[in-house]
């Protein structure tokens, strides 16, 4: 494979690539049929073209083979010729930019210029023409006013979008394919971002190929619309105006799952007869935890046979609320009534209820349908609730198990996935996962139904469908909470709704659990090389492996406590800190003192174990031993960033860049996925798995959250390397706008590292205290 | 077997590099979620601290999970070395020592993998990572980085056996297991170990 090209040409005379498809074919591993056979294609230089057809098509290989990213071994096949300037696309000769749907997996590191300027290193273009290159293209995607140093976890999804589009203008590409670009984002973000790459292929001269099934953004600022036709070629090539003109190809279009432009699909409007009231909410507050972000009060009374939409701008903690309704969160303050009629024998609390009752009373279907699949087929799925709810007063099983096999056989049937009842839940397509998740619930009839953005995404057939199951639901007596931004569902449902405004009194949501890339102020420690730094805590702290004393490891506590200020720690950041470091300390010193080496004098006895004179000083050490190796991380966890800290592993000590840059990125998600290990936890109660249950149940369930973390990880793992492989990560080598530089202040840190763990060490053989714990 | 061939069985393409990243920082949540409640565990054990060792386990699945999902030459060594640097960043109370167990760690489980040529993959292979990782992590706990080291003889031996059976069953049989269950997900599929699923329970299997 050669490296891709870069000529630094100017804005002047830049321009797109010509793209020409000549019976081009592709055959995935393991899969039946080719995903694309004989395409003919020419698409001239800076032409925008819109490629659609319905799922199955082939748009997103064509894009990825257009990308170089598919690799021809021995099981995939590549047929006739696919060429961009008349060069192979397979020899990626040319920068190719592409962006994939999901805004997480888009982002590769952790400040905006350094996302910007990732594909351009990679490149290997000079770090001060990357640098001039940085403010154009977050200028030209409408990102000029961020800081360089921003956040990226910080952004919008629609924000993070046209970041990535940043990037990709930064590489200088003749080409740029975005598939489904706006799938995943709210509907405001789409207008700026569809701006924003239109701008980009404006200032480029790019050619543009952008795979929807949403059309309306886009169809009237494209020069064409290519439909492509399951397993086949090209269906038609026309001009975009025949997508609001020709009425024919907007019904073959639209049957085929599209949306096209104006297009709604029409479901009978459901007939309303409320019922007895279910579910009462009294000023009721919610928030994810203690201490984030709360949302307005809400009052809400919930009906039998009605549905209310829970509609508001975006952080106003829409799904926090619909959590909250579903008895998954405890209610931060106010009162949520479950009445009589629902709680059937239970306390009002439908927080306090277990797994297994809330279920048959109140579902919850979440956005994410792959975070409430608990089993490994379609039908263990679909009997799962089923077979666990309990009927009145919650002890007594709803169903026997022929009632269920038959309750799953209409479900089946009504879902229309009878011939997928064996297939492994994950292995869906996004339609039919959407499905089964609203079928897994309704399964156990509950009594409320709260779904979360259920149209999100999904093509129009699903949303057809979608809607005809909540309007027979609700006919059926079923009261209906859905989270939307979409009018024409709440239409259809008949709906009644509550508007969410955000909260002005507080700061927008911050991302829970543990970052790793906060910030880390201005102070003196902040400017220090990292590696001058890691070395200086090594330095410091290894030699105490050596010893167990109490006096090496004053010394070293009392030094790192002297050297806070230099980090800008105050006290109480400190304590918020160290705490779990002093309890880790103490219950070390405990078991020591219960089970070390017994000398003089006995305080205590438990059976064979006794607590000695020796055995607490072996203790006391110990605690102070583990306090002392860990509180220096402090000042460097504080003071470090670690892309700083990569970048001088991979420039100053030579360590692969391509696994020190792979590891930052992984290490990008772990916010993201601390959020969506504790989302998992709460999707799977709403299938009835978990909490309050026996112990084993429990690590059952605890275990099965796990690997439901790993499946996620890894569709994100898949998602982020093509976006790092596109962007020419892992060809070469590579330029760095951020160089690691080792000055006279980084020795002086790590020399005084260096003599630090000396002094602690000479301090413990002059008080006589160093004992060699290998001796 | 030709070179080329070889280098594109053992050679780190970016989907492997970046799984292997993402499998490490998923490790590192778990960890995180684990020692929330691993404060809870160990009181259970405050009648006899030494038990603790039995859930050491837990600290070494990513190496033979990673290995397994991965199947290059470095992939235990690397997951357990990056999961053990997430936990350093975490705030870990045992600071950069925990560095150097993830190294020992995980080269415990490699060199198993390591013995098999890179080739093996089976149950057994697993479980014998695993045990080889429980033991390299009780050997230098218990001699090298010392932290037991108020234990008497008999009790640093009862610490090694127990951080290897915890290892076989928690970092080897888990693993092997949560591979099976991933790859009937579909989400191995751009990895060498898409088939795992297919492949037999067996011990000693090909």
């Amino acid at each position: 494979m050669s490296s891709v090209a870069n000529t630094g040409a100017t804005a002047d005379t830049r321009r797109g690539t010509e793209i020409i498809a000549r019976s081009f074919g592709w055959h995935h591993a393991e899969r039946e049929k080719p995903a694309i056979a004989s395409l003919d294609l020419e698409i001239p230089a800076g032409q925008k073209v819109l490629l659609v057809g319905p799922s199955g098509a082939g748009k997103s290989t064509l894009l990825h083979a257009l990308a170089g990213l598919l690799e021809a071994d021995d099981s995939e096949q590549s047929t006739g010729q696919l060429l961009i300037d008349g060069s192979d696309a397979f020899a990626r000769e040319h920068p190719v930019g592409l962006m994939q749907q999901d805004p997480e997996t888009q982002v590769v590191q952790s400040q905006v210029a350094d996302d910007v300027a990732f594909g351009a290193e990679n490149l290997a273009v000079d770090p001060s023409i990357i640098r001039q290159r940085i403010p154009e293209a977050l200028d030209a995607v409408g990102l000029g006013m961020l800081p360089l140093d921003h956040r990226t976890q910080e952004l919008s999804g629609g924000q993070k979008q046209r970041l990535a589009l940043a990037g990709i203008l930064a590489m200088q590409p003749g080409l740029m394919l975005l598939d489904e670009p706006t799938a995943n984002i709210d509907p405001e973000g789409i207008g700026p971002l569809r701006d924003a790459v239109l701008n980009a292929a404006q200032v480029s001269g790019a050619t543009l190929l952008v795979v929807e099934h949403r059309l309306d953004a886009w169809a009237g600022h494209m020069d064409r619309v290519i439909v492509l036709e399951p397993g086949g070629g090209v269906a038609h090539d026309l001009d975009p105006q025949r997508l609001i003109d020709d009425e024919e190809l907007r019904a073959e279009l639209s049957a085929a799952g599209l949306w096209v432009p104006n297009y709604l699909p029409q479901v009978p409007t459901a007939a309303i007869e409320p019922g007895e009231l279910l579910l009462e909410a009294d000023q009721l507050v919610s928030a994810r935890t203690g201490d984030s972000p709360r949302t307005q009060a809400v009052d809400l009374s919930v009906r039998a046979g009605t549905a209310t939409v829970i509609r508001g701008e975006n952080g106003a903690g829409k799904s926090t609320l619909a959590l909250t309704l579903g008895g998954l969160l405890q209610p931060a303050a106010g009162q949520l009534q479950a009445v009589e009629a629902l709680a059937n024998g239970l306390d009002a609390s439908s927080f306090s209820w277990k797994a297994g009752a809330l279920i048959g009373r109140i579902g919850s279907v979440f956005q994410e349908p792959e975070h409430q699949f608990v089993t490994q087929s379609v039908r263990e799925e679909l009997a799962f609730a089923p077979l666990r709810a309990k009927a009145s007063g919650g002890h007594e099983l709803k169903y026997d198990p022929a009632e269920v096999d038959a309750l799953v056989d209409s479900l089946l049937a009504r879902l229309g996935l009878e011939h997928l009842a064996e297939a492994n839940p994950f292995t869906l397509s996004g339609g039919e996962k959407r499905r089964l998740s609203v079928g897994t619930v309704l399964a156990a009839a509950p009594q409320v139904l709260i779904l979360d953005e259920p149209t999100f995404g999904q093509d129009a057939n699903t949303w057809r469908e979608l809607a005809g199951l909540l309007v027979e639901q609700l006919e059926k007596g079923t009261a209906i909470i859905a989270v939307t931004h979409d009018e024409h569902l709440a239409s259809t449902l008949s709906a009644g709704q509550i508007r969410l405004a955000a909260r002005a009194d507080q700061a927008p949501a911050i991302t829970r659990g543990p970052v790793l890339d906060a910030p880390v102020g201005r102070s003196w420690l902040a400017k220090i090389n990292p590696l001058a730094k890691l070395g200086a805590v090594a330095a410091a702290t290894l030699p105490l492996i050596t010893t167990l004393d109490w006096v090496s490891a004053v010394v070293i506590v009392g030094a790192t406590l002297l050297a806070f200020p230099l980090a800008g720690l105050s006290v109480e950041r400190f304590l918020k800190r160290a705490w779990p470091l002093l309890v880790a300390g103490v219950i070390g010193a405990w078991g020591i003192a219960l089970v070390g080496q017994d000398s003089g004098a006995v305080y205590a006895q438990f059976g064979i174990f006794s607590i000695t004179e020796g055995s607490v000083h072996g203790g006391i050490a110990t605690g102070l031993r583990a306090f002392a190796l860990a509180l220096p991380c402090i000042l460097l966890l504080a003071t470090t960033n670690p892309s700083d800290l990569g970048g001088a592993l991979s420039q100053q000590l030579r360590v692969p860049h391509r696994f020190v840059l792979g590891a930052l990125a992984g290490m990008r998600l772990l916010g993201l996925m601390v959020e969506e290990f504790s989302t998992l936890g709460l999707a799977r109660r709403a299938r009835g798995v978990g909490n309050f249950g026996t112990v084993a149940q429990r690590i059952g369930a605890k275990l099965g959250q796990c690997l439901a973390l790993l499946v996620q990880a890894l569709r994100r793992a898949g998602r982020l390397a093509v976006t790092m492989e596109a962007k020419g990560f892992g060809l070469g080598e590579r330029t760095w706008i951020r160089t690691a530089s080792f000055t006279g202040r980084d020795a002086a840190v790590l020399a005084a590292g260096i003599v630090l763990g000396a002094a602690a060490i000479g301090a413990a053989v002059l008080a006589g205290t160093y004992n060699l714990v290998w001796g | 077997m030709n070179q080329a061939a070889a280098k594109q069985r053992n050679g780190w393409r970016v989907v492997d590099i970046v799984t292997a990243s993402v499998i490490a920082v998923a490790s590192g949540v778990i960890f995180w979620a684990w020692s929330a409640g691993y404060g809870l565990f160990s009181l259970a054990f405050a009648a006899f601290p030494p038990a603790a060792a039995l859930l050491t386990g837990v600290w070494l699945f990513p190496a033979v999970l990673g290995a397994l999902i991965i199947r290059k030459p470095g992939a235990a060594l690397y997951c357990e070395l990056l999961a053990a640097v997430i936990e350093a960043l975490l705030g870990s109370h045992y600071g950069l020592t925990v560095l150097i167990s993830g190294l020992v760690q995980g080269l415990g489980a490699e060199l198993v993998f390591a013995a098999f040529r890179y080739r093996k993959w089976n149950l057994g292979v697993a479980l014998l990572a695993g045990l080889f990782s429980g033991l390299f992590a009780g050997v230098s706990e218990a001699y090298i980085l010392a932290y037991y080291v108020e234990y008497t003889p008999a009790l640093k031996l009862f610490h090694v056996v127990a951080t290897g059976v915890s290892g076989l069953v928690v970092a080897g049989l888990l693993s092997w297991l949560a591979t099976r269950g991933l790859a009937k997900t579909g989400a191995l599929s751009a990895l060498a170990s898409r088939r795992a699923h297919l492949e037999t329970g067996k011990l000693a299997a090909k």
